[in-house]
């Protein structure tokens, strides 16, 4: 009996054929690896922190009774919001994700509109250029501007050279130093949406609104700034979402008094051994994305088609 | 407007000194002869050698590699997979679930994501080691990738497809004669970001990895909270020398192709 | 088969039809792109379908070629039923409006792909290639890549790709949609002597009735997903079914009115415009007092200062734009009741002795066999 013989019920086929397969494979491990992690976090974030490998309570545990006795609480919870601390790490993540979300896009902007009006064989160049440092560590870049930034670092060693100071500037280890380091990274994520958006705008647009009286700084705000929104908008989720989590910056750079979540997180996790804490700082953070997340999506999608 | 105005050249000069001043520094200070960053005593290559002596980045580096190298190369593969069905496949059950699982990863926080990723292997009872750190780096990089390739599919002639099945050629034969080598460059380009971001990852590999599986940015942030020192300039050096003439080597063949293929 | 090769097969009953579209439907939701659609088309016509973009002209193409799949009926090519055959099995090729050439292969590989995939022999395969490129004559650019190609060579590149395989039946996309004026026009002439060289049956999809007109041995006007006319191109210009069609291809002038009656001069309309009775010599067949219309080509008015030496079919009217378009000029003439007409004239003359100008008073008269009568 040769193979083609074999009968293969209809349903199987219609389950098994090639483009099933194909939107099951990368959709299988997204859901895997993606979603249900964070069923995994939900959960342990309403166990209790135990002294044990792994170091928490099982939310399940079968005693002498038929039924499992569900060991699910919201201490950890409870304790977030009873501790003052990580409130605070809250709000001054969004504090500084909102400042330095505006700072890059200032900057971003200016830089991306420049590279947009430039003569077009130049344009690609300087937007490889741009890119180019986005390619290379996060870690390292954020790690050279400890050189320069710290007390005896070669910005005040610069600066004292030409006689513009004559005491050193503190600014490693304060909230300036993250604000310098997050602009910094950040400025590539902010800049490629606004030159992709602003390299294709008509320029016969601008002409048309000079033509009928506009001025230069009005065609500016009037027409080239909302017609650059979607630009703006995917910058701004690009660099606001991450930075709200963000450790590296705040860790190399910040001081002690420099509170943000992400390391407020790293902390529970790493030196406190407290995952459940440390679980429920994620769930609250997720909470607090969601809605930007959603956004980010919707004008990805948009673009994209 | 072909000319650049006063204020384009200033915010692109200024701009780009911004952007490479610290890496240039960075780099300059890794030729010092002085143990001190700030103060240039000289020429040397002496932390190159002090590096090549260092058995626990060797090792750290290697990990990095093997891990950057596989997990691109799966990511790929599934990204590639995602960006297709994402662009061609139209609508199905869970798509927006799907598209939310693709874009989600690429801004969601580090942390988060590393979390997350640590507490499924432990409750999978999978131990953490290189194959945890690669699966986790494959899972946000298959979105890098996926996004590539689906920007590549919107200014993909769907024509070209159905001449080719009306030239009798068969479905999964027109994918693989027409379909992906035009596509290839955008493959190649995922890949390469894969790799990159692999290679640069400290946050979800701290949380993901277990005994013998430091990679090279653990490594470098072990080093950094130590101090300044010139060699993880030298480190730093190398990296950031490996990964521009990598960026620079793909971005020309990615030129010459698009040359080839002005036309689609 | 019958030997004897008539020019006009569809008048033919002993003709049997090489392909048939039979009560076709196709619906995207609630959308319906085809609406019971049922056509014949003979072997080695040269069919157009002519309407105006989202009319389903292109959808009826792509189900001829196997892109999508009908919600009802069937379609026929010589007498097989192929409604259920994928795309690349079957004898039919097509030619895309956006050419779709591999970009990444050459000239003599893109028009080599189809017969690859029929894995025909070598020599075999180099031989059509040749014969391909120089019927195209492209022999020259073999080596090329699509991206080094100008618009013409390209659309001459997906023709040899789409004939190379020798199909029954070549569908054809806007395929001159994306040349400028001058090349179309040209290529017009070499699609046909092409069509005739090799007696393929071609299918064409385009919104350019002048091409229609051109190239077709027939043409099938399409709005809403349903056929409203096929015909010949002097049937569908000179005798159009009704105000659609006639305003679709070309000019005209349409009169409205109420059917009066019939004498020995034709049928009387009682027109809105001018309050009396014009004439055209068609005969219908309808009840007295129904509302009728009278279709009449620019170039059918006459157009003079002096009153016409006739007593009926005469309007006045003032000039108010002149079209100066070499070989002809374009009048735009005001009636009484403001409204507006269009005559075309020959320029016979270099300099005309009487040379109509902008404000002249004139007369327009036409004959009554010009005038066609539509009933909707």
């Amino acid at each position: 009996m040769s193979i083609k013989e074999i009968q293969i019920p209809a349903f199987l086929k219609r389950t098994f054929n090639g483009r099933n397969v194909a939107i099951s494979i990368p959709y299988l491990w997204l859901l895997l690896l993606f979603l249900f992690p964070f069923v995994i976090v939900l959960k342990i974030s309403l166990a209790q922190p135990v002294i044990a490998m792994p170091p928490y309570t099982p939310l399940f545990s079968w005693g002498d009774s038929l039924w499992p006795k569900i060991q699910a609480g919201l201490d950890s919870y409870l304790f977030l919001f009873s501790d003052s601390l990580y409130i605070k790490a809250y709000l001054s993540s969004i504090k500084i994700a909102t400042i330095s979300t505006v700072l890059t896009l200032i900057i971003g902007y200016a830089i991306a509109y420049s590279i947009a009006r430039a003569p077009t064989r130049w344009r690609g160049i300087l937007l490889m250029l741009v890119i180019l440092p986005f390619w290379t560590s996060f870690l390292i870049r954020v790690y050279a501007w400890i050189g320069i930034l710290k007390t005896e670092g070669l910005l005040n060693l610069a600066l004292m050279t030409l006689g513009v100071i004559e005491k050193p500037l503190i600014i490693m280890n304060t909230d300036l130093a993250v604000y310098i380091g997050i602009v910094y990274s950040y400025l590539p994520f902010m800049i490629l949406p606004l030159y992709a958006n602003l390299e294709k705008m008509d320029m016969n647009l601008l002409e048309a609104a000079a033509d009928l009286g506009c001025r230069p700084f009005k065609t500016f705000w009037t027409v080239t700034i909302p017609l650059s929104l979607p630009g703006i908008l995917a910058g701004c989720f690009l660099v606001f979402i991450p930075v709200i989590g963000e450790f590296v910056i705040p860790d190399l750079l910040g001081g002690t008094k420099t509170l943000m979540i992400g390391k407020v997180l790293w902390g529970e996790f790493f030196y406190n051994r407290d995952w459940p804490v440390a679980s429920a700082v994620a769930i609250i953070m997720l909470l607090l994305l969601i809605v930007p997340i959603i956004l980010y999506q919707k004008s990805q999608e948009k673009a994209i088609s | 407007m072909t000319r650049f105005s006063k204020f384009n050249v200033s915010a692109i000069i200024i701009g780009f000194t911004f952007l490479y001043l610290p890496i240039i520094l960075l780099i300059l200070f890794s030729f010092n002869e002085s143990r001190l960053v700030t103060v240039w005593a000289g020429f040397s290559t002496k932390w190159y050698v002090e590096l090549m002596q260092n058995q626990g980045i060797k090792d750290a580096a290697w990990v990095t590699f093997k891990v950057a190298f596989i997990s691109s190369s799966v990511a790929t593969f599934l990204g590639t997979i995602a960006g297709l069905v994402m662009t061609r496949f139209g609508k199905f059950r869970g798509r927006t679930l799907f598209s939310g699982m693709i874009y989600a990863p690429m801004v969601m926080p580090e942390v988060i994501l590393g979390l997350s990723t640590l507490l499924t292997f432990i409750t999978l009872a999978i131990d953490r080691g290189v194959l945890t750190v690669t699966l986790a780096h494959i899972t946000f990089s298959m979105c890098y990738v996926s996004v590539i390739i689906q920007s590549r599919m919107s200014s993909y002639d769907d024509s070209i497809n159905e001449a080719a099945l009306d030239l009798g050629c068969t479905p999964f034969r027109t994918f693989l004669l027409i379909t992906f080598p035009i596509i290839l460059p955008a493959v190649v380009s995922g890949w390469l970001l894969s790799f990159t971001m692999s290679l640069d990852d400290l946050v979800i590999a701290s949380f993901t990895s277990g005994p013998g599986s430091t990679t090279l940015p653990m490594k470098i942030y072990s080093m950094v909270r130590l101090g300044v020192t010139p060699e993880i300039n030298a480190v730093s050096t190398i990296l950031v020398g490996l990964v521009t003439a990598g960026v620079i080597t793909a971005s020309l063949i990615g030129k010459r192709q698009r040359q080839q293929l002005a036309q689609s | 088969m019958t030997e004897t090769t008539t020019t006009e097969p569809w008048l033919d009953s002993n003709q049997k039809p090489y392909i048939q579209i039979e009560s076709v439907t196709k619906k995207f939701g609630d959308f319906t792109a085809i609406d019971n659609l049922s056509l014949d088309i003979y072997k080695n016509e040269f069919f157009s379908l002519l309407g105006p973009s989202g009319c389903g002209k292109t959808t009826l193409l792509r189900m001829l070629a196997g892109f999508e799949r009908f919600t009802e009926g069937r379609v026929l090519v010589d007498g097989e039923d192929i409604s259920e055959i994928p795309p690349h099995l079957r004898p039919i090729n097509m030619m895309f409006q956006s050419y779709a050439l591999f970009p990444h292969m050459t000239v003599e590989k893109n028009i080599a792909f189809g017969l690859k995939q029929d894995k025909l022999p070598d020599n075999i395969i180099n031989q059509r290639v040749e014969e391909m490129l120089e019927l195209v004559e492209l022999t020259d650019f073999a080596k090329r890549k699509p991206g080094q190609l100008s618009g013409g060579q390209s659309q001459r590149v997906a023709l040899a790709r789409s004939l190379a395989k020798q199909p029954k039946l070549l569908l054809l996309d806007e395929p001159l949609g994306a040349l400028d004026k001058r090349l179309r026009e040209q290529t017009q002439f070499e699609l046909m002597d092409i069509q005739e060289k090799l007696e393929v049956t071609f299918v064409i999809v385009t919104h350019d009735q002048e091409e229609a007109m051109t190239v077709s041995s027939r043409i099938g006007v399409m709005d809403s997903g349903k056929l409203i006319q096929v015909a010949t191109p002097t049937q569908i210009y000179e005798a159009p079914i009704n105000r659609e069609v006639a305003d679709f291809i070309g000019d005209v002038n349409i009169f409205k009115g109420i059917y009066k009656g019939q004498d020995e001069t034709g049928t009387q309309l009682l027109s809105e415009d001018s309050k009396s009775i014009i004439y055209a010599t068609q005969k219908v067949d309808v009840p007295v007092g129904n509302r009728i219309w009278f279709a009449l080509r620019p170039e059918k008015l006459e157009i003079t200062r002096k009153l016409p030496e006739v007593d009926f079919n005469i309007l006045k009217g003032k000039i108010e734009d002149i079209g100066y378009g070499g070989s002809f000029s374009t009048y735009h003439v005001k009636l009484e009741n403001g409204r507006q007409l269009t005559a075309i004239r020959a320029n016979r003359e270099r300099t005309a002795e009487h040379h109509l100008t902008w404000g002249d008073e004139v007369y327009l008269h036409w004959a009554p066999h010009s005038a066609v009568v539509l009933l909707s």
